[in-house]
């Protein structure tokens, strides 16, 4: 699980204000913070939640805890890719907080870095390509 | 498994001998020909398919993950019936078109970075001003392998699909992974 997991969470307090969590979330250019008191997570905050806090006009002041997603799946750490999938594709899921034995937060899996997962164990045929589908080259290219 | 498989393995992962088919020569590895019969030896360098899934974006094309209708708003709406469209439709971006043609593509992250707090302020202003211009769009006949490439170069998540130049929907990365889920059981060779 480690393998595919992403630069360490947003990380905020349940009490923070939505205004406050969508700065946060403009200024570090990411899609979701987790909502936790301590270790815990509580829930998650993601661009989805802020597309209808913005949609509905709500009051940006009031705490992030009553727009987040409480208690959202996670994933144990010792779990494989496979079961991140899985969980992700059944779930409509596209960020899976990661856990330890002791329900500690220690990550976040993307659904990004799966797919980029899978690109760099097969780079051969994604990054090979060229820009254009359909190139053929007049001539041939290297020594 | 036939005689001559592991030895096929062995070229492709640059091993320390290539072993011309015709005459059995042992040649150095990158060699063209072989030195001891001069046929081309080329076609043995050639990336292969290890997979079942690398086989799989190959071979198919974006047709078989169904693109999906997205909402299409014309660029004078106001972003936010734009926002709450999105939301009354659970997608994640719409289709900016005018004159049938597609000018843009407004995704929810668009939505979070560029109009953030101030959502309520612009909500009359037109959705031209937000949208992300001319997006990259690919053919239904492009194989998957590609899709996958705009969207890991690009770090897009939804990309607009057309056929024959008429736009038809998007495929999402969720369409993507919903696919290699489908063939992560699926044994290699298939």
């Amino acid at each position: 699980m480690e393998s595919a997991q992403s630069e360490p969470p947003l990380i905020v307090e349940p009490n923070l204000s939505i205004r406050e969590v969508l700065r946060l979330l403009q200024l570090q250019a990411s899609g979701s913070v987790l909502v936790c008191r301590g270790d815990a997570v509580l829930g998650i905050f993601t661009e989805r939640d802020a597309l209808k806090v913005m949609a509905s006009r709500a009051d940006m002041s009031r705490p992030i805890s009553e727009v987040m997603t409480a208690g959202p799946a996670t994933i144990h750490r010792t779990a494989t890719i496979g079961d991140a999938i899985r969980l992700m594709a059944r779930g409509g899921y596209r960020r899976l907080p990661i856990i330890d034995e002791q329900q500690r937060l220690v990550g976040v899996i993307k659904v990004s870095n799966v797919v980029n997962y899978f690109v760099e164990h097969f780079p051969q045929a994604v990054f090979n390509l060229p820009p254009q589908p359909n190139v053929v080259m007049q001539e041939r290219e290297g020594a | 498994m036939s005689q001559s498989a592991p030895n096929q393995a062995e070229k492709i992962q640059g091993g320390s001998k290539i072993v011309c088919p015709d005459c059995g020569h042992d040649n150095l590895p990158g060699a063209d020909t072989c030195e001891h019969c001069h046929q081309s030896l080329t076609a043995l360098s050639k990336p292969k398919a290890s997979t079942a899934i690398e086989k799989a974006i190959f071979r198919d094309t974006i047709d078989v993950l169904s693109p999906r209708e997205h909402p299409r708003v014309s660029p004078d709406m106001p972003v936010g019936r734009v926002l709450e469209l999105l939301v009354e439709k659970r997608v994640g971006c719409a289709l900016v078109v005018e004159d049938d043609k597609l000018v843009g593509i407004f995704s929810e992250r668009d939505a979070l970075m560029r109009l953030n707090t101030q959502a309520a302020l612009l909500a009359d202003l037109p959705i031209r001003q937000f949208m992300t211009v001319s997006p990259a769009a690919l053919d239904l006949s492009t194989k998957i392998a590609f899709a996958l490439h705009k969207m890991a170069l690009g770090g897009y998540r939804h990309v607009p699909i057309t056929a024959d130049g008429r736009l038809v929907g998007v495929i999402s990365i969720r369409d993507i992974l919903s696919y290699i889920t489908d063939r992560l059981a699926a044994p290699a060779g298939g």
